[in-house]
């Protein structure tokens, strides 16, 4: 076919070598300049002698601390020479100091001479003026910063005489201060700070790490499509659970969210009245979760509808004891922390009274988090009652009306499926734009679900005319033209909704949405709002017109999807500046640092958990359905024996990550050491600044190995 | 009985695993699938009990219509039928008891399992099978520790558990050496004549599925090649399932 003489495609091909060579020289030519390359400023002899002093400093980390005692030897010196000199000290074997010549006037340059010292000995130089008339002042040797006694325990240098008026004929003396080491060899004060703040760093990622285990393993299932992609349901029984969740929320919030408050309140009085009371409920709650170990072979209405009632007394027992756990920690919290109060000993002078403090403090502690998750379960136990009464009214309204839904076909499923839409339609986009209307960039999150919704209308109708036309097998021009249509359909949604809702004055602007109201029939609305949920009605009932309520909906791969891109959203931002937005929220330090790292754990943890259910052997999960196991049970037996290994040793590299993390966190206020590193480095103090970085690098490296043994030994 | 009309499965990338199969499986029966790979042997089992979604064609099983049922329904249906595979899947770090018991979940009431609780009857029943499969000894190991043969007496116990009244094994022997085949192919005997399970078996080897099939059915290409008795597969019959190059070798 192809019929260039081959020496015209050898000249093409090294032309084109040479345009793609001249294109990268091009490119790294552009990122040289920008990158502020400059091979003059690492020569300047200043900045070397800079970074020589700085590297010294900070590779003589000040660890140890010895007092000094300063011992001063003095010789004579006269002004101006006006009178007879003061005579030369006689050499003995004791430290003594000379100067020569013994007289002069301000400006001469003199010798000073110390002999018999230690070598290695700092010293400085003084110059002391006839008592009580002027302070002594430092004089330095020229040319130098500080003086040490050379090896062979002998100094000389020379100094200028200071001029000092009314001085003629005086007697001066000049000091000569020999700094010796005295007493014991101990840490210095730098090093004990560094341990405490070591220590805190390591905490730090200790808890951050296990607060996020439990949520990003959650999650990780989530964004495991091997375990998503099979989860479908009919879309009718989608839809009247959406329908239910926020009735549900409102009853949780109204009913659920009462009774756990009042039971914070009842269980926070009197500890032994509580414990007693606690016993009945203990009770209840067995018979209520007593259902039968063996399920039935076809559940009657009756048995649906007494399952159902369990399952509401399930609810309301369940936030009951989420109140009583809430009260119980809060009262059990107090009488620790008084306990330790109480018993904490007057000091902590000798061993015994040290580990009895180390107790005590163990102790208070304990109280404190108790005290602190009592508090968290109040504070959060409207949002505890509504996700109870949503999750179980929605499984409830699912189960009773599922039977229901599969037994209408044709066009009365399409027509129900229509006003199910609409209804579903208003709700989701009533909470999109809730959330849409906080912030400028999250604005879009409206038009971007009109345009997902658009496209799955689009998918909808094209697999109800591929039914139709019993076409099974899609060719490749089929499958561009309905990618393209998708498209088409969704960027029109995009756009409506995106004038509609005038998004475009919102991105400009960063303003909010204008919240200009509307009166409806008596109950105020903000006209965003109304458009929003016009919208959501609009596709929501084109939807539910087209898929009837018996087609199966891929909800697995939504949420997949959605949870993917929230995971790699919030892995992108790096806990740096995660960091700085929990210090504005909480303050500087630790708790600011630790809900940073906590954050991007859960991200990081929970792609790299998912990953691990990605690679698992995929047959047991087979068998067991086979079994007729549910989605739960498959999951419990089949998938988690698989991924317990690596999600130990992750959860260890995780760790291990967090404590470099958190060395840094400091940097933007998020406590632990790097916030005394940083100060270190701004006071120019790079021996202590040393210090620190020691102790990183000795953390970071045991923790290194330890991770990495611990992990080989698991897997 | 088990009644297969027209089945079909067409894959999502338009291969067609299946092409309008008709059976008819009395209770009882030792019915052998023989063809060769990619004839349609695994997809025809899965489609039974629904692993894998039928294209078309409907699977009668004592007068209820497994391609009609709900998710619910199958998952009742599934807990009557039993099945063996190819790679045992087991769940390899899990004891062989837990393996077992596993077998029971569709039983179970979920909070239960996520307690890990089964019923005392449960845990006996398990012993009792893994007693009928030879290995009650090894119920405290690992599964990954047993062999080949072993793994699959595992997972013949852990279908027992179900109660099944079908059994489907999907190429059961083909990771095993002759000697372990024959072991595990008698125990799926004796559970066909003592219990009177159905067993549909796919098998690569025409000598086994004569030695223990009531009937053979052979598919070539989604299609039914052939559906009669293992002594009616003559030399052409057996050219004509696997092709004219090949050569019968018995496993002994």
């Amino acid at each position: 076919m192809n019929r260039t003489p081959p020496s015209a495609r050898v000249a093409l091909r090294n032309l084109l070598i040479v345009l793609v060579i001249t294109l990268a020289a091009g490119i790294y030519a552009y990122g040289w300049t920008v990158t502020d390359i400059d091979l003059e400023k690492p020569q300047d002899e200043q900045r070397q002698t800079n970074v020589q002093n700085a590297l010294r400093e900070l590779l003589s980390p000040r660890i140890f601390e010895q007092d000094r005692k300063i011992i001063t030897t003095t010789t004579s010196f006269l002004m101006d020479c006006e009178g007879e000199s003061p005579a030369a000290p006689e050499s003995s074997d004791d430290p003594y100091v000379r100067v020569t010549p013994s007289c002069g006037k301000a400006g001469d340059v003199v010798t000073v001479e110390a002999f018999n010292f230690e070598s290695g000995v700092q010293a400085g130089i003084r110059w002391a003026p006839v008592e009580g008339q002027r302070r002594p002042r430092e004089v330095l040797e020229t040319g130098r910063k500080e003086i040490i006694i050379d090896s062979t325990g002998d100094f000389k240098g020379q100094i200028e005489v200071p001029r000092i008026s009314g001085s003629s004929g005086q007697i001066h003396q000049i000091e000569f201060l020999a700094s010796i080491p005295s007493g014991p060899v101990r840490f210095s004060k730098i090093t004990d700070e560094v341990i405490r703040r070591m220590a805190e760093t390591i905490f730090m990622a200790l808890v951050a790490t296990s607060l996020s285990i439990p949520i990003s393993a959650a999650l990780s299932f989530f964004a495991a499509h091997n375990l998503m992609r099979p989860v479908r349901v009919p879309v009718g029984n989608l839809m009247m659970a959406i329908i239910a969740l926020p009735i549900g929320w409102l009853i949780g919030v109204n009913v659920l969210a009462v009774i756990g408050r009042e039971a914070i309140n009842f269980f926070q009085g009197d500890l032994e009245v509580s414990v007693l009371s606690l016993l009945p409920i203990i009770g209840l709650g067995t018979v209520a979760a007593s259902r039968s170990v063996v399920l039935l072979e076809t559940p009657s209405l009756s048995h649906r509808l007494w399952a159902i009632g369990q399952q509401l007394v399930f609810a309301l027992i369940l936030s009951l004891l989420i109140g009583v756990i809430g009260g119980l920690s809060l009262v059990l919290g107090e009488r620790l922390v008084d306990f330790a109060d109480s018993i904490r000993p007057d000091n902590n002078v000798g061993l015994g009274n040290w580990l009895a403090t180390a107790v005590v403090d163990g102790i208070n502690g304990t109280g404190n988090l108790l005290n602190i998750i009592g508090g968290l379960i109040e504070l959060s136990m409207n949002s505890i009652g509504g996700l109870i009464g949503a999750f179980i009214l929605s499984s409830s309204v699912t189960n009773l009306t599922s039977g229901m839904l599969r037994s209408i076909a044709g066009v009365p499923a399409h027509l129900l499926g229509g006003v199910m839409g609409a209804i579903n339609g208003v709700l989701v986009f009533a909470f999109v734009a809730e959330i849409a209307k906080s912030a400028a960039l999250l604005s879009l999150l409206t038009p971007l679900a009109a345009a997902l919704f658009a496209q799955q209308i689009v998918v909808l109708g094209h697999a109800a005319w591929r039914a139709r036309q019993k076409k099974v097998v899609l060719s490749h021009v089929e499958r561009i033209v309905r990618w393209l249509i998708a498209l088409a359909a969704a960027a029109t949604a995009f756009v409506i909704t995106f004038i509609q809702l005038r998004v475009g004055r919102t991105v400009i602007d960063g303003t909010l949405p204008s919240l200009e109201t509307i009166d409806i029939m008596g109950i105020e609305i903000t006209l965003y709002l109304l458009n929003a949920m016009i919208i959501g009605g609009v596709l929501g009932s084109v939807f539910g017109l087209l898929a009837g309520t018996r087609q199966p909906f891929s909800i697995g791969n939504v949420l997949y999807n959605v949870t993917r891109n929230i995971l790699n959203g919030l892995r992108s931002i790096e806990p740096l500046i995660m960091g700085i937005v929990f210090v504005i929220w909480v303050g500087i330090g630790p708790f600011a640092g630790v809900l940073a790292l906590m954050l991007h754990s859960i991200a990081s943890l929970g792609k790299l958990y998912s990953e691990q259910i990605e690679t698992i052997d995929e047959g047991p999960i087979e068998a067991l359905k086979a079994t007729g196991a549910g989605h739960l049970q498959t999951i419990i037996y089949a998938v988690v024996p698989q991924i317990v290994p690596p999600y130990v040793a992750f959860t260890m590299y995780r760790w291990d990550i967090n404590v470099r993390m958190s060395t840094i966190i400091g940097f933007v206020g998020g406590g632990g050491i790097g916030l005394l590193l940083n100060q270190q480095i701004n006071l120019l103090r790079y021996r202590d600044a040393g210090v620190a970085v020691l102790a990183i690098a000795i953390v970071v490296s045991i923790l290194d190995y330890a991770s990495a043994t611990i992990r080989e030994r698991i897997t | 009985m088990l009644i297969i009309e027209n089945l079909t499965k067409i894959y999502d990338n338009g291969f067609k695993a299946l092409d309008r199969i008709n059976l008819e499986i009395p209770d009882g029966q030792f019915v052998a699938i023989i063809g060769l790979s990619g004839s349609g042997k695994s997809t025809l089992l899965r489609c039974i009990n629904r692993l894998i979604e039928p294209t078309e064609g409907r699977i009668i099983w004592n007068g209820v219509d497994i391609t009609a049922a709900s998710d619910d329904e199958v998952r009742q249906i599934r807990r009557h039928i039993g099945m063996i595979f190819q790679q045992f899947n087991l769940v390899k770090r899990s004891k062989v008891l837990t393996n077992v018991l596993s077998g029971r979940l569709g039983y179970t009431n979920s909070l239960y399992s996520f307690l890990n609780y089964f019923p005392k009857q449960d845990r006996q029943d398990a012993l009792a099978n893994l007693d009928r499969v030879g290995i009650r000894d090894q119920a405290n190991k690992r599964a990954s520790e047993l062999s080949g043969g072993q793994q699959q007496r595992v997972g013949i116990a852990r279908a027992l558990m179900q109660e099944p009244e079908l059994m489907l094994a999907d190429e059961p022997v083909a990771s095993l050496d002759p000697a372990t085949s024959h072991s595990v192919m008698k125990y799926l005997e004796l559970l066909n004549k003592e219990d009177g399970i159905t067993v549909l078996c796919s098998l690569h080897f025409l000598s086994l599925a004569r030695t223990y099939a009531h009937r053979v059915i052979a598919l070539k290409g989604g299609i039914l090649q052939f559906d009669g008795l293992p002594t009616e597969i003559d030399e052409n019959r057996f050219k004509e399932i696997y092709g004219e190059e090949a050569i019968e070798v018995a496993i002994s």
